[in-house]
């Protein structure tokens, strides 16, 4: 429960960082700022503060979305480089699979529900132990940092939650996953459509 | 003890959990006692709380006192959660609520609303039901600390909820689930053989059910006793049928309260007046009688709307107590909660 509330301060104040503009600010500044958001989050309204507000609209983010905003906070602050874009494919990829495996059935469309496997996740903790060796393969630290802290935080029992589901994807990563993976697809293909007119003009005789 | 959730109307905010104290050796029911309140809910599990309902108490075997309810914190009733929280001392301390966490889509969309089944190696098994996009039930496994261990799918789609389990044998039990389609109108019954792990599927039997919630609760020959609106449309008769284990054979057993009118139509608020005070006087017991005009000058939206006034028996909740007797409790008229109990005797010469 405590660590509930800590990481509610935590999603709160990286939350409203990296959706604010920078300002073009220094990365030290940007420093400043984050630690001013993480102060705000602390402020109470009517016995609650302005972070469980937050929590009790989006509930308590999976670590792996923990993980990407502190991946994303910590570029704009300097202390981590930009991924390449293809890393960053790769890691919505596998989100996007595991949300489309998860979320439909689990909304009741059929007895089968993927949620379940989290209870007794031996088999699930396997898979995703193969996805985080995997994406290692592919000098991936940040999708394999993400995999591998989120199997952590639930083997010590981190969240309030005790499915393996509720520390691997949440409805946020998932929907960022699936639309990035979409807006990929899009482009791809925009791309690929624009090459073949651009050939198919320029082999068309003078 | 009994629950139920009061206010100024379903959704308000100032709705509260509520509970009352059955002197057995009296024969009557204590003070209104404050379990759960949007603040102490919000409080406890850090999160702002818009409104609460459909709380549900049961002792378990350990003499520990649980009560179930749930939350909303944003939305209608497909955005609740269910709280839990538990009493070691019959009901006088309670510990804080927790909330339980039960699906992975920002946890809302799990509500309870019919007694949980204790099993013998210490879990708690708590039917409960879905209500965002779909309506399909479930059944939790619950730690005796109260932690969800585990949980299997009792139905699947948009059309059954609110589920009643009766454990039938060591590792049996059956769900009857409340029907919302448009098709049948029936009862729908599921069974277990595995203890809740896997549920055939729903099928309709022969109550009938205007997407009603229903209370059932097994009797020694191996029956099932069931308080249901056995009706296609309203809710205007609450009716206890007896059935055998396979489902097969149904008796009315006693109509508990239900409308003078055969169709449920509406009354004139004059007509609905006389006829309710007089329910209310048969229902009451004497220490209310003299609450009756001002429940009769009280009567609001909660029974009368701009077509009349209607009679509305509904949501049952079944228990058997220690000493054998059977104890149904449900909402009259959406003013009162209601408690009949009666005993085998008294059942066994109604069928």
């Amino acid at each position: 429960m405590i660590a509930d509330l800590w990481q509610a301060q935590l999603t709160f104040g990286l939350f409203v960082f990296l959706l604010t503009p920078g300002f073009g600010l220094s990365p030290g500044l940007q420093r400043v700022r984050l630690l001013v958001f993480l102060a705000i989050g602390y402020i109470p309204i009517a016995g609650l503060s302005l972070a469980d507000y937050m929590r009790s609209f989006t509930g308590d983010l999976a670590i792996t979305s923990l993980v990407a905003l502190a991946y994303w906070t910590a570029v704009r602050t300097g202390f981590a480089p930009r991924q390449p874009r293809a890393k960053t494919l790769q890691i919505v990829a596998v989100m996007a699979c595991l949300a489309l495996f998860l979320y439909p059935a689990t909304m009741g469309l059929s007895y089968l529900d993927p949620y379940r496997l989290g209870y007794q996740p031996r088999p699930l903790i396997l898979f995703v132990g193969l996805l985080t060796l995997a994406l290692l393969a592919l000098q991936n630290r940040l999708g394999a940092c993400m995999l591998a802290l989120a199997t952590l935080a639930f083997s010590v029992g981190l969240k309030s939650a005790t499915n393996y589901w509720d520390y691997l994807i949440d409805p946020f990563i998932a929907l960022y996953s699936c639309f990035a993976l979409i807006g990929y697809a899009i482009s791809r293909l925009w791309r690929n459509g624009s090459a073949k007119r651009r050939d198919a003009l320029s082999s068309q005789p003078g | 003890m009994s629950v139920w959730f009061a206010g100024s109307r379903e959704g308000a905010a100032d709705v509260q959990i509520r509970a009352s104290r059955y002197d057995a050796i009296a024969g009557e029911w204590g003070p209104e006692l404050i379990l759960a309140t949007r603040e102490s809910t919000s409080t406890a599990i850090q999160r702002h709380i818009r409104k609460l309902g459909n709380p549900v108490i049961a002792l378990a075997p350990d003499d520990r006192l649980w009560l179930f309810y749930v939350s909303v914190s944003i939305g209608g009733w497909a955005g609740s959660a269910i709280n839990a929280m538990y009493s070691d001392d019959f009901g006088e301390n309670w510990s804080p609520p927790k909330q339980l966490v039960t699906t992975p889509f920002l946890n809302i969309s799990t509500l309870v609303r019919n007694a949980p089944v204790f099993h013998r190696d210490g879990t708690i098994g708590l039917p409960v039901y879905h209500e965002f996009l779909g309506k399909f039930a479930e059944y939790l496994y619950i730690s005796p600390d109260g932690e969800v261990l585990d949980k299997s799918r009792i139905s699947k789609g948009k059309h059954s909820l609110q589920p009643t389990v009766v454990p039938t044998s060591e590792y049996g039990a059956l769900a009857l689930l409340r029907y919302a389609g448009e098709t049948h109108h029936k009862v729908l019954a599921s069974r277990t053989e595995d203890a809740g792990q896997s549920w055939s599927e729903p099928y309709p039997i022969e109550p009938a059910n205007p997407n009603s919630s229903l209370a059932a609760i097994a009797t020694p020959n191996d029956g099932l006793l069931v308080a249901l609106n056995d009706l296609e449309d309203g809710r205007f008769r609450l009716r206890l049928m007896g059935s055998d284990e396979g489902l097969s054979f149904w008796k009315p057993v006693i109509d508990l309260d239900e409308s003078p009118d055969p169709l449920g139509n509406p009354f004139s608020r004059e007509v609905y007046s006389d006829i309710i005070g007089d329910k209310f006087q048969s229902s009451s017991g004497p220490r209310r009688i003299g609450l009756l005009s001002d429940f009769l000058a009280n009567l609001d939206q909660r029974v009368c709307s701009m077509h009349g006034c209607d009679f509305e028996y509904e949501y049952p909740y079944f228990i058997k107590s220690s000493d054998g007797l059977y104890h149904l409790v449900y909402s009259w008229n959406n003013t009162f909660i209601k408690h009949v109990s009666f005993n085998d005797s008294w059942l066994e010469a109604q069928l």
